[in-house]
């Protein structure tokens, strides 16, 4: 959408520039301050839900760059997850890796399964591709929990996670959610960045029409193979996040089926093909997780006794399913849309256009 | 043979799906929800309020008959001609509110199935008569199926709709009434599959999880719009599944998941399937 009033565009690298004008550099700055010190003062509880928010984050944007830009869906994200995860932490206990170096293999690793499941996505596509994703989900947790490799991450036992050292002591969770935001903020510029590179630009032929890209001399099965590289990428970093920030010690059940569509939903809510929609996406999503467990559930646990038990989990089903539900019905578009429509009226007010 | 008898119940759950998939396009990932909160449903008719067994049948098949409309007037119907991701995760959505609603209602209880029989057949291979009734009833549904679409006026307005909805549409054929009654009909057979299934899995929730796990593999192996394909898919995956424990116990949630990606990889639309051909 425009410029603000005044402002206008003199060369191609202001043309590109992401962060145009002072003012939105000073409110950038303003913003990751907030964020950085909101951990300070928010009660623990809300810290470690923004962790968690975080790794959501991560993993989210990698499921935009497969999906939302080069149209490969995937409904089994978290298994990719729970590779960087494990690889954070088998790494890390067994050869006593440092977490700054388990971190690329982490990446590295997912990415490298993530192209094995990819590989049919040469021959299949939309609709037997979420099919392929799917079964590569079943199979990433039957072979973490109960294939003859289950000696080695433990089966159905936790693992625990190393903590990272910094200067000889342990960092807490106020450093946890530095280190997380630190991440986030990487993971956000590169995201943002890969779409406005060729290859980003190759994603969104193939997405939009891969036959005619493919016209056009755009490599398909290359392509695709990065897209499918990049995102699970992203979502191994989040799995090492996970495990060193938002859990002590790892475990499959973290990773199920239920999470990667939790990701896919988020990336729905938030606005297929924009950053700033998967961030919207998994901030919302997130917030409903969690004001749902947290304070709903507990009210309502107290006026009917009997419900107790269960209204926390049932609950969090019911929410996240008419969430998502309630987007694909009224704004498929999503979050992300409405808010440009809102920006735009805002700006242009007293006028309809 | 006791994977055979397995392969029935997989086939039953598989025709399910194939029902849909074969007039409207749509895979219902509700399914296994569908037949877990039908099971629920049963029990607490029958264990709560004491009703007969023939009359808790006729109500449940009424209500999985309902059921089936409901999701498609309410949920399907409003999405027609949206990309498949919207259809794919609004009938997964829906799985994980009847999910939610199960588990308010019922908690995560496990109960007994009603009508589970308590003797088994046969002296040195035991069987539970409870597979035998579901693969006698998988039989039916796809005698049944097999008439239906052949024979039946419906059936011909379904395998229209379902080559080309436009041109149906303008022929005469009410699509959307057809696609009423297919999810109708799946309705129904998740009806069945309810009281089938919870005899011999007994009524949990996680048989949803199990039974997507198991109805998808045997949808793709057999093809996703043959009915054929999804009896032979469902006696293939019992069998071999059943032979692969025999390897080690741990293998048999694997081996459907494995069979699906090799036959995604070689062959994606299945054995008995219909081949698309992409056009520009």
């Amino acid at each position: 959408m425009g410029l603000p009033c005044g402002t206008y565009n003199t060369s191609p690298q202001e043309d590109m520039a992401i962060v145009r004008t002072r003012t939105q550099w000073v409110l950038l700055a303003l913003g990751l301050a907030f964020l950085a010190t909101l951990a300070l003062y928010l009660p623990p509880l809300w810290v470690l839900w923004l962790i968690t928010l975080g790794c959501y984050v991560v993993a989210a944007l990698g499921l935009h760059i497969l999906t939302g830009l080069c149209g490969q869906f995937s409904m089994g994200h978290a298994a990719f997850m729970a590779v960087g995860a494990y690889a954070a932490a088998i790494f890390g206990k067994e050869y006593g890796l440092p977490a700054w170096a388990t971190l690329p293999i982490a990446g590295v690793l997912a990415g490298l399964v993530g192209l094995v499941f990819g590989t049919p996505a040469l021959r299949i596509r939309g609709f037997y591709l979420v099919m392929s994703t799917i079964a590569a989900q079943f199979m990433m947790v039957w072979l973490l929990r109960d294939s003859p490799l289950s000696e080695w991450t433990g089966g159905y036992e936790s693992y625990r996670v190393p903590d990272i050292v910094i200067l000889g002591s342990r960092i807490g969770d106020v450093g946890k959610w530095w280190l997380t935001l630190a991440v986030v903020v990487v993971a956000v510029v590169l995201a943002k960045n890969i779409q406005r590179t060729s290859a980003g630009r190759r994603f969104i032929a193939v997405r939009d029409n891969d036959l005619a890209a493919e016209v056009m001399g755009v490599n398909l099965f290359r392509t695709k193979l990065l897209a499918f590289f990049i995102g699970c990428c992203f979502a191994g970093v989040a799995g090492w996040l996970w495990a060193h920030a938002a859990v002590r010690s790892v475990l499959v059940g973290q990773f199920q089926f239920d999470t990667s569509l939790k990701l896919l939903g988020m990336v729905i809510v938030g606005g297929m093909g924009s950053t700033t929609g998967a961030v919207m996406g998994a901030v919302l999503i997130s917030l409903a997780d969690m004001v749902t467990t947290s304070y709903i559930s507990p009210a309502i646990g107290e006026s009917f006794p009997e419900l107790a038990g269960v209204v926390s989990h049932s609950l969090t089903l019911i929410v996240f399913a008419s969430v998502v539900m309630f987007f694909i019905v009224v704004e498929p578009r999503g979050l992300y849309y409405r808010f440009l429509r809102l920006k735009l009226f805002y700006r242009l007010h007293p006028f309809s256009y | 043979m006791q994977g055979l008898l397995v392969g029935g119940l997989y086939a039953l759950i598989a025709l399910g799906f194939t029902v849909i998939f074969k007039s409207s396009r749509v895979l219902n990932l509700a399914y296994g929800e569908q037949i877990v909160i039908l099971s629920y449903f049963l029990h607490w008719l029958l264990a709560s309020h004491g009703l007969p067994g023939w009359l808790g049948i006729l109500i449940i098949l009424g209500c999985g008959a309902g059921l089936g409309y409901a999701v498609e007037r309410l949920a399907i119907r409003p999405l027609l001609g949206q990309p498949f991701l919207a259809l794919l995760m609004m009938t997964m959505m829906l799985g994980f509110l009847f999910k939610g609603l199960v588990s308010l209602k019922w908690g995560g209880e496990t109960y007994a199935g009603p009508f589970t029989p308590d003797y088994t057949w046969g002296e040195s291979i035991r069987v539970n008569p409870a597979h035998v009734y579901a693969f006698g009833a998988a039989i039916a549904v796809f005698v049944l199926l097999f008439f239906l679409f052949r024979y039946t006026k419906i059936g011909l307005a379904m395998r229209v709709v379902a080559s080309d909805h436009t041109v149906s549409q303008s022929l005469g054929i009410r699509v959307r009434q057809v696609y009423s009654v297919s999810w109708i009909i799946s309705g129904v057979f998740a009806a069945v599959c309810a009281i089938l299934v919870s005899m011999v899995w007994s009524i949990r929730p996680v048989t949803g999880d199990i039974a997507l796990g198991k109805g998808l593999p045997v949808l793709l192996l057999g093809g996703m719009d043959s009915i054929p394909g999804a009896l032979f898919g469902g006696l293939a995956i019992g069998v071999i599944e059943s032979l692969a424990t025999q390897w080690g116990p741990e293998y048999q949630e694997m081996i459907p998941w494995a069979i699906m990606l090799l036959i995604l990889v070689i062959r994606p639309w299945g054995i008995f399937g219909e081949r698309r051909i992409e056009r520009i």
